[in-house]
């Protein structure tokens, strides 16, 4: 009898391992194939490139304009990284220890400009003192639009470093320098890491500001290379030259995040009874505040809404509602795209630990540092082979998906990992099967943060620029195209209303995003904690 | 019947062995308690029985229905058992009601009687009016309550809790101890307890099992494990031990501290183990078997640990209060209670 009692539940024991099995090779295979679909950009470069000469390729890279322009490259992204780790450390550690009226909100200024587009605020400024460009311009421009992330990701950072160990280092004597040096800052440099790294990205992949400011930076010598019709191949050997310099920087970010202390749980802690009450270092970081605050959004919204009044009977009304709408939606679109592409990821990394979602992580997080620029360059080439896609909404969309999908796997993860695995342990007792643990237990918990990330690649998406100026179906047009053409031939009053409407629709998800009201934990902070 | 039957069960993670040939098995309606040091594998024995965790050789038995067996595992999501791990593990998106009916599936019950059957949980945990808030609103005890009413709901035929109590302080600890073995029992719910609380596994069990290196190297009623240990190791694991160096003698006696004596010849070395309730002290030097000096006294309140230094030997003793020893004091010193001989291993 016994023997049946076995032979009977082996059968089933097997059916049932069989059906595990079965559910994990689907979602293996579909993230294998968003894994290949974020690959396709590097891959089209290489195939591309790999088909001019070893010699020529040589050549071009030796020449004196690419070192002249790496040259550029290199500078100012040391320059605006330099700038705004100083600066942007300094403003949170006095935001978060400084004893300040009104301290929540007094991280709005701090992050408004979040919502203003580098080449809106180069625009404005430029609108403002026609002299206005060249390299220093740019450093000014890119480390005003940036400081936001440092600032940021500090923040976060110093939220999870207990006020109590500071009370302690100072009972050991400690002065408030000495303490932040030995005990705050190795706690909080990953962090730090990585606000410096999106400023570096930033600034790497922008085209808008540099463009307008006329500095050549790689990301401008790639879109002159195609504007101009010239050779696609060796447009492709700079884009590899481009994602060479990108994979340093997420490199170097890497080796500092492995350095600092491994975060498991992070807790925040308030700070309410430590603060720091003196008075020059309250006066210094709301004089700090007050002037970044006044450089980076009041003179912004003065040029907009000055010029905007000043030819208000200019406004195609019409014009700008269809653009803003269809900025909207393409935006949107891509959005969404991206979210759907990450989910199957998603659900893997929340199960257990897989090789291949560890290996499609990784390639989808190296995508974190491809600039617009490549990727338009890398769809437009394939998309003009494909036909109907070609010249399509669906194709730039396409493109938003795969520029941000680093961004929301990253979200998606983080905010998946917060789901402790004994909740999905007792849910599986409780009887639910890995769809339903799934659909019950870990989508409401993550959704809150799934919500946001996808939030914020539709911000992104809304402002972005280079891809969707290689991208657009003809005549189709973003407020980012229709403010880039305009300010290009310095028709400062036709781009107002199109970079009001902008800077006022991602002025909302910025605020949601950085939540002032709230000291939980910030977007920011979940890309502080993105896959390694 | 056995309700839960283990038999040569390994389970490697990663590279290493957590669970080496273990063999366990449980009768209906009885409370185990695992006990062991952190990392013995006590949490990955009980993952195992769960089905969160694939074992690579031996099989898990429920009654008669096997469900593991090498490494094909019946998903935990058919077991149907009721798990409770550390710091209770509430869902934080559901209130206290919405937690106690996860596992109820409404394919199967009415709405009416999910309210039904999570009210009487309520009452049970002595939470009632407690439905509607949310985990973060509970105290640490009140998780834990509702955390195992949840597991409870489902009726399951075994019900696993993983150091439960750890997160609590002590008192809160104890009441909540008492509360829910009760209810096991009331119930006649097969249970295993998993903790490293010597007490706590000794005051709740039917039988204690005493894990080490993915073993369980001893197992029986809390009374045979506390008082006939067999082994040196499994006596410091259920109690505070005494262990004094002894030797087995040829008439057959031992020879220790307050067995000096014996004459013959010594046939092995070994070492003793003494309970500290089992030894006495007293003024009346003259009728000692050994005389101490008082070095250093613990006081409790409902008792003491009394220090006492004989000859360099130094002994903790308990000592029930009230009492009037002071420091300093010389005492006479007697053992009463059983000699449990453990011979030396022999190196080879």
């Amino acid at each position: 009898m016994t023997t049946t009692v076995t032979d009977n539940t082996r059968t089933a024991l097997t059916k049932d391992a069989r059906n595990q099995r079965a559910i994990r090779s689907v979602l293996n295979g579909a993230v294998g194939i968003v894994a290949a679909l974020a690959l396709i950009p590097i891959g089209y470069l290489l195939v591309r490139s790999s088909q001019k000469p070893v010699g020529e390729i040589a050549q071009l890279l030796v020449r004196p304009k690419t070192l002249e322009v790496l040259a550029t490259t290199s500078a100012l992204v040391l320059s605006v990284v330099t700038v705004t780790v100083v600066l942007g450390v300094a403003l949170a550690s006095g935001l978060h220890f400084v004893k300040l009226p009104m301290r929540r909100l007094l991280i709005i200024p701090a992050v408004l400009p979040l919502a203003i587009p580098s080449y809106v605020f180069t625009y404005t400024w430029i609108a403002l003192i026609p002299e206005f460009s060249g390299f220093f311009a740019a450093v000014f421009i890119l480390s005003v639009t940036t400081l936001p992330y440092v600032i940021l990701a500090t923040l976060a950072g110093l939220r999870t470093v207990d006020g109590a160990q500071i009370e302690v280092a100072r009972s050991l004597g400690l002065s408030i320098p000495q303490t932040f040096r030995r005990v705050v800052f190795p706690q909080v440099k990953g962090h730090i890491s990585a606000g410096a790294l999106l400023a570096a990205l930033y600034t790497i992949s922008d085209f808008g500001a540099v463009s307008l400011l006329n500095v050549e930076t790689l990301t401008v010598t790639i879109q002159n290379m195609y504007r101009a019709s010239y050779d696609r191949s060796a447009a492709a050997v700079i884009s590899l030259v481009l994602i060479a310099f990108s994979t340093v920087v997420v490199l170097a970010d890497e080796r500092v995040k492995r350095q600092s202390p491994a975060g498991g749980d992070v807790k925040v802690y308030s700070t309410k009874n430590s603060l720091i009450n003196k008075v020059w270092m309250r006066f210094a970081v709301i004089t700090t505040l007050a002037i970044f605050a006044f450089v980076a959004v009041v003179i912004p919204f003065f040029v907009l809404i000055s010029r905007f009044f000043s030819n208000r009977v200019a406004i195609e009304w019409g014009e700008l509602a269809r653009t803003s709408i269809s900025t909207i939606l393409v935006a949107a679109f891509g959005a969404i795209i991206a979210l759907v592409l990450s989910t199957p990821l998603g659900i893997l990394l929340a199960g257990s630990k897989t090789r291949i979602g560890h290996y499609a992580q990784r390639v989808i997080t190296i995508g974190h540092g491809l600039p617009g620029v490549v990727v338009g360059l890398a769809l437009v080439s394939i998309g003009s082979k494909l036909g109907a896609l070609y010249q399509t909404t669906f194709l730039l969309a396409f493109a938003y998906a795969l520029l941000f999908l680093a961004k929301s796997v990253a979200s998606m993860s983080s905010s998946l990992s917060r789901v402790p695995n004994s909740v999905k342990d007792v849910a599986s007792t409780l009887g639910m099967n890995q769809w339903q643990v799934f659909k019950k237990v870990v989508a409401p918990i993550a959704a809150p943060g799934i919500g946001l990330g996808t939030i914020l690649v539709f911000l992104t998406a809304m402002k972005e620029l280079p891809a969707t100026l290689m991208l657009r179906p003809t005549g189709f047009d973003t407020l980012a195209t229709q403010i880039w053409s305009a300010a290009a031939i310095n028709r400062f009053n036709e781009a107002a209303p199109y970079a009001l409407i902008l800077v006022l629709i991602a002025a909302v998800p910025t605020f949601l995003v950085s939540r002032p009201d709230k000291s939980d934990r910030t977007f920011i902070q979940e890309t502080a904690r993105s896959p390694k | 019947m056995s309700s839960l039957e283990i038999s040569h069960l390994n389970v490697t993670l990663g590279k290493k062995l957590i669970l080496n040939d273990l063999s366990f098995s449980l009768a209906q309606g009885q409370i185990a308690a695992l006990l062991g040091p952190s990392g013995c594998g006590k949490t990955t024995l009980l993952r195992s029985i769960a089905g969160l965790i694939q074992p690579s050789h031996g099989t898990v038995r429920f009654g008669n229905q096997l469900v593991s067996l090498s490494s094909l595992v019946l998903p935990s999501h058919k077991r149907k058992l009721g798990y409770v791990p550390q710091e209770g593990a509430l869902f934080p998106h559901l209130n206290v009601a919405e937690n106690i009916a996860f596992g109820l599936d409404r394919s199967i019950f009415t709405k009416d009687k999910i309210r039904q059957i999570t009210k009487e949980m309520l009452d049970l945990i002595e939470l009632q009016g407690f439905e509607n808030r949310m985990p973060s609103q509970l105290s640490g005890g009140q998780q834990t309550r509702v955390a195992l009413a949840r597991a409870l709901a489902i009726k399951p035929a075994l019900v696993l809790l993983d150091e439960p109590f750890s997160a609590l302080d002590a008192e809160l600890r104890a009441d909540l101890r008492t509360d829910v073995i009760d209810l096991l029992r009331a119930q006649n719910t097969t249970a295993i307890l998993v903790t490293h609380d010597r007490e706590e596994a000794l005051v709740s069990a039917d039988i204690v099992a005493l894990m080490r290196e993915g073993k369980i190297i001893q197992q029986g009623t809390p009374e045979a494990v506390y008082s006939t240990p067999i082994s040196l190791e499994t006596a410091i694991g259920t109690g505070d031990a005494l262990v004094l160096a002894a030797a087995k003698m040829a008439d057959g006696s031992t020879s220790y501290l307050f067995n000096s004596t014996t004459t013959g010849s010594e046939v092995e070395k070994g070492h003793i183990v003494i309970r500290p309730e089992e030894i006495k002290i007293d003024r009346d030097l003259s009728t000692a078997t050994a005389v101490g000096l008082i070095e250093k006294i613990d006081y409790y309140g409902h008792d003491a640990m009394v220090s006492v230094d004989i000859s360099g030997q130094k002994l903790k003793v308990r000592i029930p209060g009230p009492f009037d020893f002071v420091l300093g004091e010389r005492v006479s010193v007697h053992h009463a209670g059983p000699v449990r001989f453990f011979a030396d291993e022999i190196k080879m």
